[in-house]
């Protein structure tokens, strides 16, 4: 199944989240999320946030893949 | 938010519920503006837009738009619960206006229940307000409560507070009784039926009970009340957290503290035995 993708670099805290967030509730568990981040803030708090969440997380560069718990 | 957009909500979830091989589960859409208005709550890890759409969803009625009654107005209305009822049959009196949040000086004499429905549209027009300029007695009671999702008693007697918890009780619709006076209040959640009620806490009013007209109140301890009830209500109706069930909570603001008081059901309540 291909990734969902979500692109958050026109928001800003906690927007980042909240949007990355609400996508998430939406998902089943095990599904990825693909976000594509601003560097700063956004790369910092949501790969962050996602752990908190519980989900698993890689960045790469400026994208953060999320795999729902 | 329209009355309209409300029933279009719950239809499409029953009908998509029950369509097969749905391939996730639906959540309506909160729109862009909802989102933003309601971030700082849908950020939290405890919420989301299932504890969201419940309060859209959701019809509360508030008994009383004085000094508890106006924090829980605003906290609630500022939340997004759907549907408020104002219930209040007084206007507004110079001597209101130290604690009663919803009022303003070019408010006095004016229905309480219409400066509230006023202030509460201000605050979030996307909240369908209804004031009600009527007292609460037990003769109306039952006919106000019935199909709320869950009833405020921000009341100023225990004669009100008595009608209000029998009727919520023979209604089973949820309701969060509070009282406040000089320094000091208490705060108690109550699902009919299956948690203590108020009757089942306070079986008789006491037999000096002043009222807040005789007796005074400090403006900033009816705050606290009245937003724990707001506190207690978000609960109630998202789930997100525990209600303060089966006991109250008694606070002192004069000394800063804050007693979990536990209340067990009465087998004998005449509110709340025969359910």
């Amino acid at each position: 199944m291909a990734a969902r993708t979500l692109d958050i670099t026109a928001l800003t805290c906690p927007m980042t989240w909240v949007r990355t967030k609400l996508e998430l509730e939406r998902m089943a568990a095990g599904e990825a999320l693909v976000v594509r981040c601003r560097p700063g803030e956004a790369l910092e708090n949501v790969p962050r946030s996602a752990r908190d969440a519980g989900h698993r997380v890689a960045v790469e560069g400026t994208t953060v893949r999320i795999v729902r718990a | 938010m329209s009355n309209n957009r409300r029933g279009f909500l719950r239809e499409l979830a029953s009908v998509v519920t029950a369509a097969k091989d749905a391939p996730e589960p639906v959540v309506p859409d909160l729109s862009d503006a909802e989102v933003e208005r309601y971030s700082r709550q849908l950020v939290l890890p405890e919420w989301g837009a299932a504890a969201q759409l419940a309060l859209i969803e959701a019809s509360v009625l508030v008994i009383g738009a004085g000094a508890l009654g106006s924090p829980v107005g605003l906290y609630l209305a500022g939340a997004g619960v759907g549907r408020i009822g104002i219930v209040d049959d007084d206007a507004v009196e110079l001597s209101n206006l130290h604690r009663q949040l919803l009022h303003f000086t070019p408010d006095l004499g004016t229905p309480k229940s219409e400066s509230a429905a006023a202030k509460l549209r201000f605050l979030n027009p996307d909240v369908v307000i209804e004031p009600y300029q009527v007292r609460v007695a037990a003769a109306n009671a039952p006919a106000l409560v019935e199909g709320q999702d869950l009833v405020v008693d921000c009341s100023d007697s225990f004669a009100t507070r008595y009608a209000v918890n029998a009727a919520c009780c023979a209604a089973r619709v949820p309701v969060v009784e509070a009282g406040v006076l000089g320094m000091a209040g208490m705060v108690m959640s109550i699902k009919p039926g299956r948690t203590a009620c108020y009757r089942c806490a306070f079986p008789t009013a006491p037999a000096d009970a002043p009222r807040c007209a005789d007796a005074g109140v400090l403006g900033p301890a009816a705050g606290v009340i009245g937003s724990l009830q707001a506190m207690e209500a978000l609960k109630l109706l998202t789930g997100v957290a525990s209600a303060i069930a089966d006991g109250f909570l008694q606070v002192d603001l004069a000394t800063a503290e804050f007693l979990r008081v536990r209340v067990a059901r009465r087998e004998d309540c005449p509110d709340c035995s025969p359910l």
